[in-house]
């Protein structure tokens, strides 16, 4: 299996605060191949940001420490190689994203020379064949009249014309990964869709695999690949996005299925959020994560913690009851009773 | 950002504050929260104060140290004269046998060019500052919560009257102006009551500024909207809603001022402005002193300044405590 | 950009106004002081003879007519105004009428028709008003403009100018300044820095207690250890040559270069500054470093003295170079304290010799100078924000 783009298996990330132990990743596994899209599912403080900062190494350590587990891209450990080594690889080979474009970018540098800068480090390009180099990126990302907005601050930019800067600064130096970050989720509804449709325009020219971090499944249907559903620091549910739209296992993932507005999948007009609080990663429930809030829970579920099994092909899921037909038929007849 | 905002962090402490490191995609931790789980015995905001402040170690010293310094300073009528003799007064029969002594059994810090104990001389120079320290800052807050509360409750022409009242103070340091006020006084008719009222009168915009950032964010809390609704009157809502909660940072602010206004007063009496002979005063004792460092006697500038330093530092330091007991936040 | 000067310059004229009111006020009726001893000196006056050296200064006269002639003392330019029916004459009633008026207020303000007292007034009575200034006259039409220099009065003791007096004292208050504003710059910032990057090091328990304890030290306090240190328990080593009180600039016979005298005084006088600077930038680059460029300026490749030199370091700097700017304006005003330890003859040293000396008129014009060197830096380093941050030099600041 050492042949995969990008390969997380059991990935642990612990921050040791004053308050106790903040289990963020806990277990975290998946693969991603060239020129694939990934989407990476859950709510705010299920760990999925800071699975791919893990995997960046961009995570303050310490406090954090990465417990267990590696991210090996192209083969070699990004949880262990030197860091200039992987410094080489930010920027470079893997790029991000970032939720906020307000406040991901430099307020005292101009865009032109923040797009430039990874070339200037990576590439060794001069300043100047840099900035032209922006400008191409720029119109690329489709900020019109890119020669002279290349001199702008980035307070001159509109939200969305930032996240396309920062979009043309992540694609600079032809990345072989691009990681987004909720790189929607600060912009309104119709700019959300635009950056979108751009992300995956450009993946078609360029080839980038993408990981996209969000907490709307609704983003990642048409673009993703394959699906990691998380909760609470924890893999859910992994599979073909077919799988997880079509045959979803674990009643978190019906339930963000449940959350999505006008979704066809059940036919349904209200829009039926998850009822509770995502769980404090120190106060971890116990047994299942999730079963607080699910309202399915048995005495098992509060007892024990589901293991990680593969049920059928690629697809598995972390709950005890995957794969058993009563339970599936309790799921589907809950959904009728809402509808 | 508005100028106010700016002025506020140009003129703010730069206190160490023990900010967290963003981690990201983490639920928030307040100290407030860790302490839930603490003893039951009293749940109020000042119990719990009160129980934080004691975890800290440097404000619990700062304490001790200030109990000692009031302490003495209150009872030195007691005992000072019988035990150290009068640091106040010259006997000139003595004065040459006494002067100028390195520090012994009988004079623990050694005597002045009068033959005057220094200890004794430094004890009752702490009434001076802090007498100094507490009227002068009492005065400011009183001004201050006036003005404040007038410029917050109202708002409109009233506010920025105030506001622009409080600009032209903040943009010099008062020390000037007290130094132009007292040097105008005949000197009969200097001495602590007009250093005092002369800090008083100009340390209070910054008491302003606070409270009036204490009015206007608790002002917007419901249960003032709540309690018109209901038609309390504008003084009630004062006193009854308003001041319980914006009185911590006044007091955090204040015990900080308190060390600030020591070191304002000493350096008045140093330039002769301030607390007139046969007073005494620290910052009086250390100008007395100066003349003798060259005959190598550092003990008459040496310790008044310590006195100083130890007394300021701990004003800050419990002001520290304070602000991390009371969960205040300087910033905004 | 323009708007935002145009609006700090707008600003400032109310600050202006407020600052001098407050300084008149003190002046003329501080309640205890007698504002015609005071402009005397010390000698004893029948209540007759006051009442009427009263009514000759224009003590007399409403608050308002007074303050403005303080103002016009003040400002730099006088106009005259030549009503056109006579040849001005020395010995003729004056056909001239001198609008005095501060440039700080755009606005001149005609005090001809003011009762005539006071020196500008005197000229007036004389029908001599261009005799006053005769360098720097500019005629447009019938008004001339003189520049002339703000006027402080006289030394109560000698009768000098106190402008004068002040002027011969402000360069050994600027080097001074400036050597402290070096180690500021150098210490605080790098302490600053150090401090942030290093954190919950030895080095930034260090900087943290450190600055605690400087900003309460007294700096005359400060001044004189250092010199009881450097000057008599090193005295074979330095000479004796950094105990001030003796000789400053040490005279012919120096051991030492000028600028070695102005050591010991610069780090007095920069010691609080100098604590908070370092205050001030640790805080700043540890909240800068909290903030999401910075996370992308990681995530580029960068390392991490890349992200600290080109990316941190220049957000982190803004408030505190603000905040030095500032302090360079108190600190040019006269360190009176500092000064006053070393005996160092600047301004600062002439107010504290004026104290002493009960002469009002050095000690009220030297806090005016003082307060109006402040004003004008702390206007300039708000002006000079602007080029600092483009936030507000393209456009204005957002939210």
């Amino acid at each position: 299996m050492g042949d995969h783009l990008l390969e997380v298996t059991g990935l642990k990330m612990y921050f040791y605060t004053r308050d106790g132990v903040v289990k963020a990743v806990d277990g975290v596994s998946f693969v991603l191949d060239k020129g694939e899209t990934l989407g990476v599912v859950g709510e705010s403080g299920s760990g999925k940001s800071v699975t791919a900062l893990t995997m960046m190494r961009l995570t303050p350590m310490p406090p954090g420490k990465v417990e267990a587990g590696d991210a090996k891209f192209k083969g070699r450990s990004l949880i262990t190689m030197k860091e200039d080594e992987i410094r080489k690889i930010r920027g470079n080979e893997i790029a991000m994203i970032f939720q906020d474009p307000m406040t991901s970018l430099n307020p005292v540098y101009r865009i032109g020379r923040q797009i430039a800068e990874p070339l200037v480090i990576h590439k060794g390009m001069s300043k100047k064949d840099a900035l032209l180099r922006a400008v191409e990126l720029l119109r690329l990302v489709g900020i019109p009249n890119p020669e002279q907005r290349v001199k702008d601050y980035p307070h001159q930019f509109s939200g969305g014309m930032r996240q396309r800067a920062m979009i043309a600064m992540a694609l600079a130096c032809d990345p072989d990964v691009l990681i987004a970050d909720e790189p929607t989720t600060a912009l309104d509804v119709t700019i959300q869709a635009q950056i979108i449709e751009l992300m995956q325009e450009l993946q078609k020219r360029t080839g980038s695999a993408i990981i996209m971090i969000t907490h709307d499944l609704g983003v990642v249907a048409d673009m993703a690949d394959r699906i990691l559903v998380m909760y609470a620091g924890r893999p859910v549910e992994y599979g073909t996005t077919d799988e997880i739209f079509y045959k979803p296992m674990h009643p978190y993932t019906w339930g963000l299925m449940d959350s999505i507005p006008t979704h066809s999948l059940v036919e349904k007009s209200a829009l039926n959020p998850i009822k509770g609080q995502p769980p404090s990663l120190i106060d971890v429930p116990s047994g299942c994560a999730f079963h607080p809030r699910c309202p399915y829970a048995q005495q098992r579920c509060t007892d024990e913690i589901p293991e990680y099994r593969i049920v059928e092909g690629t697809h598995g899921t972390a709950c005890h009851f995957a794969g058993d037909p009563g339970f599936v038929r309790r799921l589907v007849e809950n959904a009728g009773v809402k509808a | 950002m508005s100028e106010y905002d700016r002025q506020e962090s140009r003129n703010e402490d730069h206190g160490i504050e023990d900010s967290h490191s963003g981690l990201p995609a983490m639920p928030p931790m307040t100290d407030a929260e860790s302490h839930i789980h603490d003893d039951q015995e009293s749940r109020t905001l000042w119990g719990d104060a009160w129980r934080r402040l004691r975890k800290n170690r440097l404000s619990i010293i700062a304490l001790v140290w200030l109990t000692i310094v009031v302490v003495s300073a209150i009872s030195a009528d007691l005992w000072v004269p019988k035990t150290l003799g009068d640091p106040r007064a010259i006997d000139s029969s003595t004065v040459m046998a006494n002067q100028l002594k390195d520090s012994s059994f009988s004079h623990p810090l050694g005597t002045d060019d009068l033959g005057r104990d220094i200890l004794g001389r430094l004890i009752y120079g702490a009434r001076a500052s802090l007498t100094v320290g507490i009227a002068a800052v009492a005065i400011s807050v009183i001004i201050g919560l006036l003005l404040g509360a007038l410029s917050g409750f109202y708002g409109g022409a009233v506010d920025s009257l105030i506001m622009r009242i409080t600009d032209v103070f903040l943009a010099f340091p008062y020390i000037l102006f007290c130094v132009l006020i007292l040097a105008m006084l005949p000197s009969s008719a200097r001495g602590i009551g007009p250093v005092i009222v002369s800090i008083g009168l100009l340390g209070w915009p910054s008491f302003a500024r606070l409270f009036r950032s204490s009015v206007l964010s608790v002002k917007q809390n419901d249960y003032v909207d709540a309690g018109r609704a209901v038609g309390a009157s504008d003084s009630r809502l004062m006193f009854r809603h308003i001041m319980p909660n914006a009185i911590a940072p006044i007091i955090v602010y204040a015990t900080m001022s308190i060390g600030g206004t020591i070191l304002t007063e000493a350096a008045l009496s140093f330039l002769g402005l301030g607390v007139q002979p046969p007073e005494i005063s620290w910052g009086r004792m250390i100008n007395d002193g100066r003349n003798y460092l060259i005959g190598n006697h550092p003990g008459l500038v040496f310790w008044p300044g310590l006195a100083i330093i130890l007394t300021v530092l701990a004003f800050t330091l419990l002001g520290d405590g304070l602000r991390d007991a009371l969960d205040v936040k300087m910033k905004d | 950009m323009f708007q935002y000067i145009v609006r700090r310059v707008i600003q400032f004229i109310p600050v202006f106004l407020g600052v001098t009111l407050i300084l008149f006020l003190i002046a003329t009726y501080l309640p205890g002081a007698d504002a015609v001893q005071l402009r005397m000196g010390e000698k004893t006056m029948s209540p007759t003879l006051k009442a009427t050296i009263r009514h000759q200064l224009g003590l007399d006269r409403p608050w308002y007519i007074q303050y403005g002639d303080y103002l016009s003392s003040l400002s730099p330019v006088h106009a005259t105004y030549y009503d056109g029916s006579t040849a001005a004459s020395k010995t003729s009633d004056p056909s001239v009428r001198v609008l005095d008026g501060s440039v700080a207020l755009i606005i001149p303000r005609i005090s001809g028709s003011v009762p005539a007292t006071g020196p500008v007034s005197y000229e007036v009575r004389s029908g001599v008003p261009i005799e006053r200034g005769q360098s720097g006259r500019i005629a447009i039409g019938s008004l001339a403009f003189e520049f002339d220099p703000p006027d402080l009065g006289v030394s109560l003791y000698n009768g000098r100018p106190v402008l004068t007096i002040l002027g011969e004292a402000y360069p050994f208050t600027m080097r001074l300044a400036f050597a402290a504003i070096f180690l500021e710059i150098i210490i605080g910032i790098g302490a600053g820095i150090v401090s942030a990057v290093k954190r919950y090091s030895i080095w930034d328990i260090l900087v943290t207690l450190g600055t605690s304890v400087l900003v309460s030290i007294p700096v005359f306090w400060l001044g004189l250890m250092l010199q009881y240190v450097f000057g008599i328990w090193l005295q074979n080593l330095t000479n004796g040559a950094f105990y001030l009180p003796v000789l400053f600039e040490g005279g012919s016979t120096a051991p030492f270069p000028a600028y070695a005298y102005y050591i010991l005084p610069a780090i007095t006088l920069a010691s609080v500054s100098t604590a908070y600077a370092a205050r001030i930038m640790r805080s700043q680059l540890l909240e800068v470093n909290n903030q999401d460029y910075i996370r992308t300026a990681h995530a580029k490749g960068l390392s991490d003295s890349q992200v600290l030199w080109k990316h941190a370091i220049k957000n982190a700097m803004i408030p505190v170079v603000t905040y030095i700017g500032l302090d360079l304006g108190a600190m040019l005003a006269g360190a009176i304290l500092t000064e006053t330890v070393f005996n160092l003859p600047g301004v600062g040293y002439a107010i504290f010799k004026a104290i002493v000396g009960r002469d009002f008129s050095i000690v009220f014009g030297g806090v005016t100078l003082i307060l109006l060197v402040v004003m004008i830096v702390n206007l300039l380093v708000d002006v000079s924000y602007a080029f600092l941050d483009p936030r507000i030099r393209y456009g204005g600041l957002e939210e």
